[in-house]
């Protein structure tokens, strides 16, 4: 395969051409799709340097893997997944090295969101896309790993409670209980920023 | 509202209930209000969040980040081999260690023991009575085996050809 066709070609060929020992096929799928990996590696870590080693340790497993790879699902999503372990991995780590605190037992039982009143404005209505993601990304970055980790995996990749629950390591009932606190908490900080704009 | 019912009412809301149970959700829905406000504020933030991530591109350009992770690629590669040939003695080696153990610890058992169970070790006993003949006892079965060599074998085997019977 030439470079010509390398770039022309479909993810799907170039994933069989990778899959034979082609390396500019595979780099081409590391252009294509970098972008995508590194976001959701910066989307859970909310750390540029973690997230830059991270997606470029799930291409290098990627590689390794690649036969592995039977294009049940695209080959995008594929890589996702990869990273999406690699930073669970990072941030169970890093969550035994810090000591057990209160915020972090209040994942499940739901801390301060128990006892927040029910909001009946919409705090995102009437904002146009741009500003809509900013403030996104502005409150998910207040979340904890744990409650922003469940968010992404449900609302940005579209994943069943049961998958969550297995990508999570964890019972279909915590992940239910943290996406309710999750939601209402990043509802909270919606509200917040609303009101620091007016 | 109990918590068990949030639940229940965010899973209506992400399709995760059984026909039966969201035809329950859509009933009590009707008459509380309650549960309305809060489905409706989930709902908001489910709604906010589609299609609402922002849009990261990699601070590095494409070539540095492939020259990257081509040169991993290359330093696992170089390591893997290694790790095989490791990984084809390691088999043996399980095999080994647990057998060479049992082996010492045989050899122990059997040094430590020797000199104590001297009358058992007698169960099989060859000895030379004199330089023609050899007994052989086994106590276990009683039994009792005695060569003699008349004339001494070695007397035979020096005898001319013509004279061995």
């Amino acid at each position: 395969m030439s470079d010509k066709d390398h770039s022309s070609a479909e993810d799907k060929a170039l994933v069989k051409a990778a899959q034979q020992g082609d390396m500019l096929a595979f780099e081409e799928l590391v252009g294509r799709h970098r972008d995508k990996i590194y976001a959701r590696a910066f989307s859970m870590m909310r750390n540029e340097e973690e997230a830059v080693d991270l997606s470029q340790e799930a291409w290098v497993k990627g590689w390794q893997r690649l036969n592995q790879f039977q294009g049940e699902s695209s080959f995008g999503t594929w890589m996702t997944r990869i990273v999406i372990n690699l930073c669970l991995d990072q941030l169970r780590k890093q969550k035994r090295q810090r000591t057990e605190s209160i915020e972090a037992m209040d994942q499940e039982s739901g801390g301060v969101e128990r006892q927040m009143p029910v909001l009946t404005v919409n705090p995102t209505a009437g904002l146009e896309r741009a500003e809509l993601r900013q403030r996104i990304d502005k409150a998910m970055a207040q979340l904890s790993h744990e409650h922003r980790t469940v968010l992404i995996l449900h609302e940005f990749e579209e994943m069943e409670y049961k998958q969550i629950a297995k990508t999570m390591n964890c019972s279909i009932g915590t992940v239910m209980s943290r996406l309710f606190y999750a939601r209402r908490k990043l509802a909270a900080l919606l509200m917040d920023l609303k009101k620091n704009e007016q | 509202m109990e918590h068990d019912n949030e639940l229940k009412l965010q899973a209506y809301l992400d399709g995760e209930l059984p026909e039966a149970e969201a035809r329950e959700v859509l009933k009590w829905l009707a008459h509380d209000q309650e549960a309305v406000l809060l489905q409706a504020e989930l709902k908001n933030t489910r709604q906010a969040l589609a299609g609402a991530e922002r849009l990261i591109q990699l601070p590095e350009s494409r070539e540095f980040f492939w020259s990257k992770i081509e040169r991993d690629i290359s330093r696992v590669e170089r390591t893997e081999p290694a790790q095989s040939k490791e990984s084809f003695f390691a088999p043996w080696r399980r095999l080994l260690v647990p057998v060479s153990a049992a082996a010492v610890l045989g050899i122990v058992i059997l040094s430590v023991l020797g000199p104590m169970s001297s009358s058992s070790m007698a169960e099989n006993e060859v000895s030379s009575e004199d330089d023609t003949g050899f007994v052989y006892r086994d106590d276990t079965t009683g039994t009792t085996m005695v060569w003699l060599s008349y004339p001494a074998e070695n007397e035979v085997a020096n005898q001319e050809p013509a004279t061995k019977l």
